[in-house]
């Protein structure tokens, strides 16, 4: 397991997400400016397809959730657990900013 | 020993004779008497007023009002297919067909009536029927299959509903009056003429003045029916509908009073002349009138059931004092209400508005001092029934002129006092509600169970619901118009706001009107940020991707990318082909770039075409080429107008009588660039053969020789329904500025995802009040309509092309940030099927995933497509 450098935290815009490459897998990485960084599996788990970076930003009683394209599942950003459904999981990944560069932890 | 309970005896089980055993277990009489209902039907009482609706469905149960179970529950005999035949008034006996014979203590009459069918020769051929019972409506539908011409003798109320029922089950209809005109009951002259055009629109062929001489073999059909003017008419089947008679018979064989034209005598406690015997409904005649409504027979069993419970305790009892015969109704779609005197009389004054362009006309009599009204009659249009019953019916001063009154609308139509009556089936006033919904009944189920009222015919339910939406406002309850849980607005009000405050963000539109988090999160959700974002679109029409006040993030996927989203995370690409005219050049560019980028191509139903499979990097070098080659976006990713249909009009086509193309391109290009609360549709046919389906569009138009007709609200999709003709034979000018006005008017007011038919419906008085916003400007806005719909043909812009010029735009189109750390690219994701490309995933598509509502919530590939 080691942090991978994805891009320069000025490549992220605020308030919505982005698609990154963590040693062969894609994540989403969204900026919410001041509430931090988050990373999830970039796949959603309900259709198989690589998506989730491209969804709308949400709030949904108090959790900060990204909403599938698709079907519009919600997932939440910290865990990527999926409020509709909790049998459904855009599994997380460690991320942290380090000089300006952003890094995400990749999975074994 | 066991005291025998005294016996009361119900002769009829229909609408009038249930709702008295109601009112006798409500005051807890059938545990005093023993009961015994007969009825000669072969079920138990189901609602007659509502009896068409036997069609909708082909089944009697949604029209049943009880249950033989329920009588088993109350403790009542229901005896079903029993007619009594004979009563032995001295006795105090009742006889059934069947030969039985049961004693009584109290006898109730609630005979109902049966159809007229008038003297003629060979009206009993086969096919010659009646409307009245189920067995009627089934023998009918029977009829109907055999049949291609039908004919309803009669061109009153129920006659028109006949009319109605026969052109749905596919037959084409004819209606013939003896009468110079339709309804001559309820209506003078010109709202019969009136009434006549507008049916014969729909396709009725209307004959007055006729009368049928006899009924013979037809050539052509199975009958022909001959007429006093020599004239005849072939028709396969025929349903007599000349009026109603009281049902008297057993009465008259029993020796009970019968007036000269029929019916049961009955004084003001509705007894008979026979000792203990009371009629009720439609077979009672009280001071030579019979009431061929429910609402008087609901009256009558409430007085009979209070004159029962009176006998035996110190309840007062009710007396019966004649009923308002006031109706209001939609026959064949048109509203037509008639108060009162609905004919003039000695030194009456009357006021009277005719116009036969929206189709309205509308008259009120006044008394001699033009003071008092004395009856009305709205045809077109009758929202104001309301107001204008409850001024007859108060006998109060009329305020003002009477021409005001006429023309004041339908405004406040819930402005009503508290002991006006609302629900006239149950006799509910207002106050009634409005006590009920402070009581904490805030749903229509609620307020029915509770007082009753729009549980009989149903006529007074919108009035009804204004009722309880006012009261609960006006309390300061929360009636939950909340778009989602950020906001508690709905989307007009949320307009409002932005507009009045300039609020231009979605930051501050939160801050200031919507519910942060505990933790101060302004982030809304997937509901309320596109929301804004259209909002926010149709106030200032900028570039829906503006980075600078955030829209950007607002935007679902498909704005956000300006494409639509498919299945595998993919987008389709629909450059816009306005009134699906193209040029073979276009269409080469467009196939060459199709092939360049191996996109699958399909034809759309909108008239345009749809190429599929372009990745998220691609769609800008795509659209270059695209604007390149001198096509434009066609917003087919966003709540806008997408087409607009057409056929190819009088150019080309033998038929055509205006240039369906040409216009359709011009509205195109007026309206491409307007955001709303959903999709938009239009379609120009050129001719009334309608190639271009207009009928099936929000905006429809549809040419004729003077000019267009415009029909409005109507849709494809999941609930089809067609459009409603809002005006005929404008000009191009007046075209526009209506269709400025309504989809402005639209865009204001509709609710979020609110498409126009439901947008349309959901405004009280529909279509009429529609007209009357867009036509006469009734709310004084239309200038200001105009104005903002110029302001957004004005700052129109292809939302491409302005993306194309932007260099950090074109940075969000990077699938991945880091695209130099891809894995190898996975081969299999695609298949070829009749040689075009399509998705190979496996197939988790919107039939295994639990949707909430798809039809609202998601763009599916269909609609994309159309
Ligand atoms: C198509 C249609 C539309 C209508 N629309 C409206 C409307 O919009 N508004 C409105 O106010 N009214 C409307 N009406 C009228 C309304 O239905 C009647 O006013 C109402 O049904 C009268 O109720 P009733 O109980 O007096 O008669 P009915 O409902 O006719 O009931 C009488 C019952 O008694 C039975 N019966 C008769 N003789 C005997 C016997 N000897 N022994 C045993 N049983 C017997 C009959 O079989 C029948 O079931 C409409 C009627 C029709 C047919
Ligand atoms: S609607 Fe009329 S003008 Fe248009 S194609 Fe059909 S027949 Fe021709
Ligand atoms: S008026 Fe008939 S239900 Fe209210």
């Amino acid at each position: 397991m080691s942090w991978i450098n994805v891009c320069e935290e000025t490549s992220l815009p605020i308030g919505t997400g982005v698609a990154a490459w963590v040693a062969g897998k894609a994540v989403a990485i969204f900026n919410l400016g001041k509430d931090g960084l988050f990373a999830i599996d970039n796949v959603d788990p309900a259709t198989g397809v690589g998506l989730l970076a491209r969804g709308l930003i949400c709030e949904m009683e108090g959790e900060l959730c990204v909403a599938s394209p698709l079907y519009k599942q919600h997932y939440r950003l910290a865990t990527g657990v999926c409020i509709e459904d909790n049998s459904l999981i855009a599994s997380p990944f460690d991320i942290k900013t380090e000089q300006g560069q952003v890094l995400v932890l990749a999975k074994a | 020993m066991t005291v025998s309970k005294p016996k009361l005896v119900v002769v009829g089980n229909g609408m009038v004779g249930h709702h008295f055993i109601e009112q006798l277990c409500s005051l807890g009489l059938n545990k005093t008497f023993e009961v015994h209902v007969f009825g000669e039907e072969p079920r138990p009482a189901y609602d007659r007023v509502q009896l068409s609706k036997y069609f909708e469905t082909g089944s009697a149960d949604p029209l049943m009002l009880t249950s033989a179970q329920d009588y088993q529950d109350w403790g009542i005999n229901l005896h079903l297919n029993t007619p009594i035949t004979a009563i032995d008034i001295a006795a105090k006996t009742v006889t059934s067909a069947q030969g039985e014979c049961y004693s009584y203590t109290r006898l109730v009459l609630a005979t109902g009536s049966f159809p007229f069918v008038p003297p003629i020769q060979g009206n009993d051929r086969a096919q010659c029927l009646v409307y009245r019972t189920i067995e009627d409506l089934e023998a009918i539908q029977a009829a109907a299959q055999t049949s291609l011409v039908g004919v309803v003798v009669g061109g009153g109320l129920l006659g028109l509903e006949a009319a109605n029922a026969m052109m749905q089950l596919g037959v084409k209809t004819h209606v013939v009056e003896f009468a110079p005109q339709l309804m001559p009951v309820q209506l003078n002259d010109k709202a019969g003429e009136l009434l006549c055009s507008k049916i014969e629109q729909l396709g009725v062929s209307v004959h007055t003045s006729k009368a049928t001489t006899a009924i013979i073999d037809g050539e052509t059909a199975l009958h022909r029916m001959t007429f006093n003017d020599e004239s005849f008419l072939e028709t396969d089947m025929i349903v007599f509908s000349a009026g109603i008679r009281p049902q008297d018979a057993l009465a008259r064989v029993s020796n009970i009073s019968i007036g000269e034209r029929g019916g049961i005598e009955i004084d003001d406690h509705c007894l008979t002349s026979a000792p203990d015997v009371y009629a009720i409904g439609e077979c009672a005649l009280w001071q030579q009138k019979i009431f061929g409504l429910v609402a008087p027979g609901y009256q009558m069993a409430r007085v009979v059931a209070s004159h029962i419970a009176s006998l035996s305790s110190d309840s007062p009892s009710q007396s019966f004092t004649g009923a308002d015969m006031s109706t209001k109704l939609k026959l064949l779609g048109v509203d037509v209400a008639a108060i009162g005197a609905s004919r003039g009389f000695d030194n009456a004054q009357f006021v009277e508005l005719s116009d036969n362009q929206a189709g309205i006309y509308k008259k009120l009599w006044l008394d001699d001092s033009g003071k008092y009204l004395k009856g009305a009659v709205l045809i077109g249009d009758n929202s104001d029934y309301s107001r204008l019953l409850d001024m007859y019916l108060s006998q109060d001063e009329i305020a003002g002129s009477a021409v005001e009154l006429l023309l004041a609308g339908a405004e406040d139509e819930a402005d009503l006092k508290d002991t006006s009556i609302v629900c006239s089936c149950h006799q509910v006033t207002k106050g009634d509600i409005v006590d009920a919904v402070k009581a904490g009944s805030h749903k229509m189920a609620e307020i029915k169970s509770c007082t009753r009222a729009a549980s009989g015919c149903g006529g007074c339910a919108p009035l009804v619901q204004k009722i309880i939406d006012q009261t609960l406002q006006a309390a300061g309850l929360d009636f939950n118009a909340g778009i989602c849980a950020h906001f508690d607005h709905d989307r007009q009000a949320l307009y409002h706001l932005c507009q009045v405050e300039g609020i231009n963000d979605f930051d501050s539109l939160m801050r200031q009107h919507g519910k942060p988090s505990a933790s101060g999160h302004t982030y809304g959700c997937d509901i309320c940020k596109p929301a804004a974002a259209s909002i926010f679109a149709s106030l200032q029409n900028q570039y829906v991707l503006n980075q600078d006040s955030g829209h950007v993030q607002l935007q679902d996927t498909n704005d956000a990318y300006l494409g639509n989203i498919q299945k595998d995370g993919t987008y389709s690409i629909v450059p816009r082909v306005a009134g699906g005219e193209i040029t073979p050049a276009k269409l080469i560019a467009m196939g060459q770039i199709a092939q360049d980028y191996d996109l699958y191509t399909k034809i759309t139903g909108g008239q345009r075409i749809d190429m599929f499979g372009a990745t998220l990097s691609q769609l800008p070098e795509i659209w270059k080429k695209l604007i390149d080659a001198g096509f434009e976006t066609g917003h087919a990713y966003g709540k806008s107008l997408r087409t607009v249909k057409s056929c190819v009009g009088s150019t080309w086509c033998r038929y055509g009588v205006q240039d369906a193309v040409g216009f359709a391109i011009d509205l195109e290009n007026r309206y491409k660039g307007l955001r709303s609360p959903h999709k938009l549709k239009f379609a120009v046919s050129g001719c009334t053969r309608e190639c271009a389906e207009a009928q099936s569009k929000d905006i429809g138009v549809i040419a004729t020789d003077k000019g267009w007709n415009l029909y409005v609200a109507g849709n494809g999709g999941m609930r089809p329904r067609h459009g409603d003709l809002f005006a005929t034979d404008l000009s191009s000018e007046t075209l526009y500025k209506y269709i400025d006005r309504i989809l402005m008017f639209y865009v204001k007011t509709a609710d979020k995802l609110q498409r126009t038919s439901t947008w349309m419906d959901s405004l009280e008085g529909g279509l009429a009040y529609l007209k009357s916003v867009v036509i006469d400007d009734a709310l004084g806005i239309n200038s200001t309509l105009e104005q903002q719909m110029d302001l957004i043909a004005a700052t129109y812009q292809c939302e491409w092309k302005t993306s194309l010029e932007q260099p950090e735009f074109l940075a969000r189109f990077n699938e991945f940030v880091n695209p130099s750390d891809a894995p190898v690219a996975d081969a299999n994701a695609y298949q070829r099927i009749r040689e075009q490309r399509f998705p190979n995933i496996k197939d988790v598509g919107a039939g295994t995933i639990a949707i909430k509502d798809i039809t609202e919530q998601q763009t599916t590939t269909d609609e994309v497509l159309a």
